[in-house]
């Protein structure tokens, strides 16, 4: 069985969005770093979507950036609505996964490079 | 009787009785509700995951023997309406519970033809079917199914024909005779998405499928748009069919599409005249890629004379059960219920989005 995730939660707290998988491993992401990295064709070619400043202060009563909404694409991706307009990103599972920001994860793709 | 019996020692009973294809027991796998313990009877439905599922005789008779030597007077064993395979996320078609996919890496291989006989045998084996042909640009199903209804319009949704009890849709019924559809990718999009939003399918157990050959616009559509089952890849014994075939394969695995298994068509040739088998393209090449590739192998199906004649004239040999080609197309719908059954059971697991 591939890796699939069994729960996400959008909204996990801390501008995060966990996804549970189904091995057990729960990721975190937070939203700006998954924002920065939407596979899709425009935002692949776009310069990167700055990380906020933690703390940083929004402009002018622009809210912070976060998912609307997801839903599942098939049953190998997710697609998720931001809050700033841009949903044409398709997250694939294993994508996903990749993505994932906790200190393992990072250790062990720094170790395989 | 001189001890009680309780549910725990009929549950031990019925944990001797496997599922063939599960490899477990009936038990473990969930198919035992609404059990009842009395003094002399006991009575438990039996909720398979499949509504065609080919061993459902065999564990029926098998589940009553065992609390049988319990020692129970009287066991009534109810058949259960198999729970629907809640499909994760989205999905446009909610009552469908299984969409099968049939498909190939290259064209000509007898995709159309098995799909509607598969259909054709599911529906005889007892399961409501309904068959969509996806195949835009060369479409078929309604010459394979004899389908001289035309669809119509009600209450906002699309009413489709019904062939041999099947619900069909398919684009040659928008199509005036000898007109072609000259459409680019993002038109095919849109038409998927209305074959199976704004058709009014009902509730259906299976719904095959015919894809058009390729790993295009239209696959990608369809993976995309709905939770799929699994795909069934049709080729034939050829070494340059089956390479073309394993694209198919890696496609769907890429999309995180189950593979249901291979089908081998045009298998082989019986002369009408002498009776002489003549292995035209090969034979054994799919199941071989099959064993390869690590994927369940469905079956072989004769190249014959009466399977593209009953084709042509819209009566699809699956209706009859007592050639050798109706047979093949039964066994080969036994083995893809059996293999939908091990893969609902492996997918059971919901993706939750909070």
């Amino acid at each position: 069985m591939p890796l699939t995730p069994t729960k996400i939660k959008l909204a996990a707290g801390n501008n995060t969005l966990a996804v549970h998988w189904s091995d057990g491993h729960e990721s975190s992401y937070p939203y700006r770093y998954l924002r920065g990295k939407c596979p899709c064709a425009t935002c692949d070619e776009a310069a990167p979507v700055p990380e906020q400043a933690v703390g940083g202060l929004p402009i002018l009563g622009q809210k912070p950036l976060h998912p609307e909404r997801a839903e599942l694409v098939g049953r190998y991706a997710l697609q998720i609505y931001w809050s700033d307009g841009h949903s044409s990103g398709i997250y694939a599972f294993p994508y996903l996964r990749s993505l994932c920001p906790c200190p393992e994860c990072t250790a062990a793709r720094s170790a395989g490079l | 009787m001189s001890s009680r019996i309780g549910p725990q020692d009929v549950l031990n009973a019925l944990r001797t009785v496997k599922d063939p294809d599960l490899g477990r027991d009936i038990v473990t796998l969930g198919f035992i509700k609404e059990l009842e313990v009395g003094d002399s009877r006991v009575s438990f439905a039996l909720q398979l995951t499949t509504p065609a599922c080919p061993v459902r005789d065999q564990l029926v008779a098998q589940a009553r023997a065992a609390v049988m030597a319990l020692g129970v007077a009287e066991v009534e064993v109810r058949l259960a309406a198999p729970a629907p395979a809640r499909a994760p996320g989205r999905t446009l078609i909610p009552q469908v519970k299984h969409t099968i996919a049939v498909a190939s890496g290259k064209g000509g291989v007898g995709k159309s033809t098995v799909a509607a006989n598969l259909a054709v045998a599911l529906h005889r084996m007892g399961a409501k079917v309904g068959l969509l042909d996806t195949d835009v640009y060369g479409p078929s199903v309604p010459i394979l199914m004899g389908g001289n209804d035309a669809p119509y319009v009600a209450e906002g949704k699309i009413e489709p024909p019904v062939a041999y009890g099947i619900k069909i849709m398919s684009m040659a019924f928008f199509l005036p005779k000898d007109e072609a559809v000259i459409w680019r990718g993002p038109m095919l999009h849109k038409t998927i998405q209305q074959f199976l939003g704004d058709v009014r399918w009902g509730e259906l157990d299976y719904l095959i499928i015919d894809m058009p050959p390729g790993t295009g616009d239209i696959q990608l559509s369809l993976s995309q748009s709905i939770p799929l089952t699994g795909a069934v890849i049709v080729s034939t014994p050829q070494d340059l069919a089956l390479s073309v075939a394993s694209k198919a394969i890696a496609m769907f695995q890429k999309l995180n599409v189950p593979i249901l298994g291979i089908v081998e068509n045009m298998s082989y040739y019986l002369c009408p005249k002498c009776g002489d088998r003549a292995e035209i393209f090969g034979h054994g090449g799919a199941a071989e890629a099959a064993k390869k590739l690590n994927i369940a192998f469905l079956g072989e199906i004769p190249l014959d004379l009466s399977i593209r004649e009953q084709s042509d004239s819209g009566k699809p040999v699956a209706l009859d059960d007592s050639t050798i080609y109706g047979i093949a197309f039964q066994e080969v719908a036994g083995e893809l219920a059996a293999q939908i059954s091990i893969g609902s059971y492996q997918t059971t697991e919901d993706i939750r989005i909070e």
